[in-house]
Formats: C-alpha cells, structure tokens, sequence
C-alpha cells in the first residue's frame, strides 16, 4: 500500500443516528482496532445526552421538569443540568432575550408538515407561557446543584437550541482525552473537530445552500474548531409566497425572515450552535453581534447575498484555537 | 487566518467553560500562569494523659512564581517554635526531657518546564540549635502524547548533623553525621475524565547516626533502608462536584517495621467559594525489632527493660512500638475571590497499642494524643 492509501484505509467513519439526525464520529490516523472502541464510547456520550435531555424522553431531566410546571413543586437538577441552564440564562441575557429555551413550547401553533399557520388567537394563548423570566432558577454557584421551577400549566423547557452542539463538544473532548488526534464529529451538520488530517492538512467542510439541498454555498478549511449552521430551511413551508421556518421569535411566535441561513465557526459547536441560532433570531442586527463575540461567521440573507467574516476567504485553511 | 489572536465574546468562552466542551489535558506540563504567595500559621499540641507534652507554633511563608514563559520557583520558609517536654524512655513522665527549640527551615526549587516534560532541581536547608540539615533534590516528570499518562522520577541527598544539648541523654554524644539518599519513581494515569490513579515507589537508605540523642539507652543501628508504595485514586463526582481523594500506603524497613495508612478525603464544595474536607485516617505499625516494652529489668530497674543487652540494639523509644493511630480532620476552605483564598484545618490524632492490625500492639504504654489548627490565606499575582 502507499502511503496514502494508508492514510485513507486508516480515516474511519462510524455513522449512527441519534437526535433525529444522521451522525458519524470520523476517527483517522488509529486503525480500526483502536478506533472502534473509542468510537463506541463516543456514540455512547452522545446517546448518554440525548436521554438526559431530550424532551421526547419521559425519563429525561427535561421532561421531569417539564412534567413539574405549573405544581409548585421545584425540581432539583445535579451540576451538568445546572450549568447548561446557567448557559442558557447567559445566551437569553446576551440576546436581549431572543434566545429563550421555554419558547419551544410555540411550535404547537406551527404545522411545518402541514403548512398550516396558527389559527386565530393561538398564539397569543401560548406566549404568556414564554419568558425565561418567568421561570424560576436557583443556584448558588458554579459547581453546584440547582433547582427550577416552572410556574405556570404548560411552561415548557427544550434543549434542542444547544443538546446536539453540546453532544458534539462532549463526544469530541472525550476523544481527544483518549489520545485521538485527527477526526470529528458530525451530529447531522453540526461538526466539531477534533484535530486536523494525520498528514497535518485541515479537513475540507461544506456547507449547504440554502435553496438548493444538492449543492454548496460556501466551504472552509479546518483543522480544529466547529462549525454549526441554523438555516430556513431545516422545517417550514411557504404559504401565499411567503416562506415560514421553525425559528420563531419567542416575543411573537412568527418565524423570522432575515437569513435563509447563518454558519459559525468557533472554538467550541456549543457556542456555535447557539450563535446561529441568535443570529437567525437577531435578524438585521446579527452581523454585529456575532463580530461583538469574534466569530467566523457566513450569513446567507433573504436575497441570497452572502456576508462573511474573512475567515471564509476562499482556498485558506483556518485556525480557531483559543 | 486566524481567529485566535483576538479575544472571543463571552458567549464563546461560557461554552468553552462547561465541563468537557473544550479539552483541558489532566496534566498538561504548564510552567504556573500566576503567581502564589500563602502564609500559614500552625499550632500543634501533643499530650498524654496526665500532661501536655511539646508544643510547636509555626508560621510559614510560600512563595511560587512564573519565571517567563518555561520556568517556575517555589519557594518556602517556615520557623517552628517548639517547646515542651518529650520522655526520656517509653510514655514516662517523670523522666521527660524539657526543650525550648526553635528550628528555621526554608527550600528553594527551580522547574524548568518542557512540551511533554519538566525537570526540577531543589534544595533546603534547616537549623535547629542541635541540628542542621541540607538537602537538594532532582526529579523529573515526562506524559505521554495523549497527556493521560505521566511518569515521575527523583533523586533526593539529604546530609545532617546532630549536636545535641549537653551530649544528649548520655553526655557523651557530639557532632555526629547522617546521610540519606531518597529515590522514588511514579506514575500517573488518567482513567476516564473523572478519575485519576497513582502509583508511587519511594525508597531511601540512611546511615550514620540515627538514634534518638536524648532518649535513655537508645542505639539503634547504623542503617536504615526503608520502601514504600503509595497508591491513590482520586474521583470526580460530576453530580455535586465534589472530589473523593483515596489512598493506600504500604511500608516496611530494615528495622522490621512495616506499616500501613489508608486515608479518605472528601472535597465536598458547599456553596460560596466554601468547601468542606473531611479527612478520616488509619495507620497501624509492627515493632522495630529492636524496641523493648516497658517491663523493666527487677534488679536494675526502670529504664532498663529486661533481657537488657548494653552490647545490642535498644530503643524504648514509643515511636518505634507497634501500635495503630486514627487521624480525624476537617478542612475548610474560601476561594474569597479570584485572587484571595482563606483556609482553615483541624486534626485531631490518637494513637494506642490496642488499635494495632495485623498483630498484637505494644503492651504498656500511655495512650498518645495530638491536634493540631493551621490558618492560611493565599493571594494569587
């Protein structure tokens, strides 16, 4: 064999599914008798988060919580739960409170399959059960446990705004304490590297375009980092000429309109995944914002004009340790 | 192009601060960031039934600090003021020798620090007005490519003199030597994310004069080669974040003494910057085979234990009985704010013939207690 050909014998995918989407862990430079078990362990970590907070999940901690509002009772919930939920206070306050992981509960009013918009009054009935705010978080410090309580009947809260980012970063990390150099982990388009090819090349990754499913907008050259992309196109229908997507404003309930889709790329999918989706809900104040947390963004508006961080100037590759 | 040279907003790095979101190598060799310096004050008191035997008040100063980019100090200086009384043979009272001490210790240590690897080279020094030791030590520490793994090496030289007061419990005793070589090799490993585990094998030769000066008909011989293994495992509850520190030592010397601790410590935070550690220890140890009990000889009398032989190795020295100890311990600890911390630790000591394992204790000797409090506070620079 030549040596590149071992290279590539040695680049392996392990694909599985899980949270609703197709998933790989991409161990490279290994051999699969290495690899294997590590990847296992890897998909074990991500179906080890997917059950902890799926809201599909009765068992889940969200769905605990969940199943709680309204009863006056709070729910204890150990140190991991805690500091997403003090990440998602963060990304609520950072947002203007766009971000809001109890505004999951609108899409009751939203039937993407259907394409059916919310009947009259719908909306308005359900956002009094919307607002971070409303919610109440006690934690008396990093490192600690912490109890919440959702107040009202029907509050809802849903991880799905950083649960997969999460997953990739958590899944990722663990490789890498296992010694693994060169790979990633792909959680269906959100990606975290964990390290470049075995020969020292960065990955080549690609991201969709937003009104054609086969092709690619943009591509970018990393060796570490993530990328995560929030797009129109994910769920939704288009009604009258007008196209409404799944990212709802949680002050309205109706979808937003500025970007058929936003990338980022940071150091870690958590925060990736989370500016995207701000970006998305920001609407024509995203580009500022995300140039406010230095990130390498590339935003598709609603005309299909692309704006882009110079990250993504064509045929470099990038580095985003910290 | 690059993202890194410019600071990321804060939403960036509350992601990257999450616990296992960005890789943080367990033993990364990274010459420290920050600055240290910590003054501590001890108190210790031990006693037997019946009196207070020695007491030690002791201020210490620590100092560690960067040295550009590959280069670490440590630094510490600490002055014990012990006064009291210990006996002169066994637990007795009445024989007890007085003392009035005041011992000046400080080290130094240089590390040098490397990708994969660090070497440090230290030396200390301490003065007691009976007593002076120098040392310098070398060691070495090399992880392996995943930084799971790390191995340690060292080679420690330590020379004294002892000049006791008077000549000693004898008159006769003056300028005598003592040397001791310490190696130890070690290791490291990083299980999962949540538990670490540590094997270390120490062993050390000393020789020269090694008998206690101011206990009566001590004489002890020349040598003393003593190993030990120390096997640890630290676990990291990720449900309260709290810390279960364990450990098993085994010992034994070429004076018959084998011994073993094991020691449970739980780094319990409570909220605040607070946390709690309460420590539990077990220690027993078999007789040196030279130690007589306190059975004396009929015809000579007390201190002379019977089957006394002025031509052999004696010591009625407590510390080498066989007996078991319990250590009680509680530590608490205020991270104040990013720069200050502020701790405070108690512990409380008995030991007792009857507690031996493994084998009958000592017969005869007093029960031995100690507590000892130390305050701190530390500020980082």
């Amino acid at each position: 064999m030549s040596a590149r050909a071992e290279a590539q014998a040695d680049d392996l995918g392990f694909g599985f599914g899980a949270m609703a989407c197709e998933c790989e862990i991409r161990i490279a430079g290994l051999g699969r008798k290495k690899a294997e078990p590590m990847a296992r362990e890897a998909i074990d970590e991500v179906r080890r988060i997917e059950s902890k907070f799926s809201r599909y999940r009765d068992a889940s901690v969200v769905s605990r919580i969940n199943a709680a509002a309204g009863s006056g009772q709070p729910v204890e919930v150990d140190v991991e739960t805690a500091d997403l939920l003090d990440f998602a206070a963060q990304l609520h306050a950072s947002s203007g409170g766009l971000f809001d992981i109890t505004s999951g509960m609108l899409r009751q009013a939203w039937d993407f399959k259907a394409g059916r918009k919310p009947a009259d009054g719908q909306l308005a009935q359900l956002l009094p059960r919307v607002g971070w705010n409303k919610l109440r978080w006690q934690r008396r410090g990093p490192g600690q446990v912490g109890r919440i309580e959702l107040p009202m009947a029907g509050m809802e809260l849903d991880f799905g705004g950083f649960g997969k980012e999460y997953a990739a970063d958590r899944a990722a990390t663990l490789l890498q304490s296992r010694g693994v150099r060169h790979g990633m982990v792909n959680l269906g388009g959100d990606i975290r590297l964990i390290g470049p090819r075995p020969d020292g090349r960065p990955w080549v990754l690609g991201v969709q375009h937003p009104r054609h499913e086969r092709s690619l907008i943009a591509r970018i050259d990393l060796a570490d980092g993530a990328l995560a992309t929030s797009g129109d196109y994910e769920r939704f229908f288009e009604h009258d000429g007008v196209r409404y997507c799944h990212v709802l404003d949680p002050r309205s309930g109706m979808p937003v309109s500025h970007w058929q889709s936003v990338s980022v790329v940071a150091p870690a999918c958590l925060a990736a995944g989370a500016l995207t989706t701000i970006a998305m809900l920001l609407q024509g104040d995203a580009l500022a914002f995300l140039q406010s947390q230095n990130v390498g963004y590339l935003a598709v508006d609603a005309q299909g004009a692309i704006h882009r961080h110079e990250i993504w100037q064509r045929g470099e590759s990038a580095a985003v340790s910290p | 192009m690059q993202l890194k040279n410019a600071p990321f907003g804060g939403l960036v790095l509350a992601a990257m601060a999450l616990p296992g979101v960005w890789h943080v190598s367990a033993h990364a060799e990274n010459a420290p960031e920050q600055g240290l310096v910590s003054l501590r004050f001890l108190n210790y008191q031990d006693s037997q039934p019946g009196w207070k035997r020695v007491t030690v008040n002791s201020p210490s100063f620590l100092l560690a600090a960067p040295l550009g980019r590959d280069w670490g100090l440590e630094a510490t200086a600490t002055v014990d003021h012990v006064s009291g009384a210990t006996p002169r043979f066994h637990s007795n009272v009445s024989g007890a020798s007085t003392m009035d001490d005041e011992r000046k210790a400080g080290d130094l240590k240089v590390t040098r620090y490397f990708q994969r690897a660090s070497v440090s080279l230290g030396g200390a020094y301490s003065t007691e007005h009976d007593y002076l030791s120098r040392a310098f030590s070398l060691a070495g520490t090399l992880a392996s490519d995943d930084n799971n793994t790390t191995w340690n090496a060292g080679f420690g030289h330590a020379g004294d003199k002892i000049d006791p007061t008077d000549g000693g419990y004898d008159g006769n005793v003056a300028d005598q030597r003592k040397r001791t070589n310490d190696f130890i090799v070690g290791v490291t490993q990083a299980v999962t994310g949540d538990d670490l585990v540590q094997a270390n094998l120490t062993h050390s030769r000393s020789t020269g004069y090694l008998n206690d000066p101011y206990k009566a008909l001590d004489a002890r011989p020349s040598e003393r080669r003593q190993t030990a293994l120390l096997l640890r495992w630290n676990h990291h509850f990720a449900g309260d974040g709290s810390t279960l520190r364990s450990s098993y030592r085994a010992y034994n010397d070429s004076w018959q003494v084998k011994a073993s601790t094991l020691q449970l410590e739980w780094v319990k935070p409570v909220g605040g910057g607070v946390s709690l550690t309460p420590l539990l220890r077990y220690y027993t140890q078999s007789a040196a085979s030279f130690y007589a009990d306190p059975v004396y000889d009929t015809t000579l009398g007390a201190p002379f234990p019977v089957g006394w032989d002025a031509n052999a190795y004696n010591s009625l020295d407590q510390r080498l009985s066989a007996f078991g100890a319990f250590t009680l311990g509680l530590k608490l600890q205020w991270a104040v704010d990013e720069l200050w911390t502020f701790d405070l630790k108690g512990e409380a000591y008995q030991q007792r013939g009857e507690w031996r394992a493994g084998g009958e204790g000592s017969k005869g000797l007093e029960p031995f207690k100690a507590r000892m409090v130390q305050v701190g506070i530390s500020r980082k620079f």
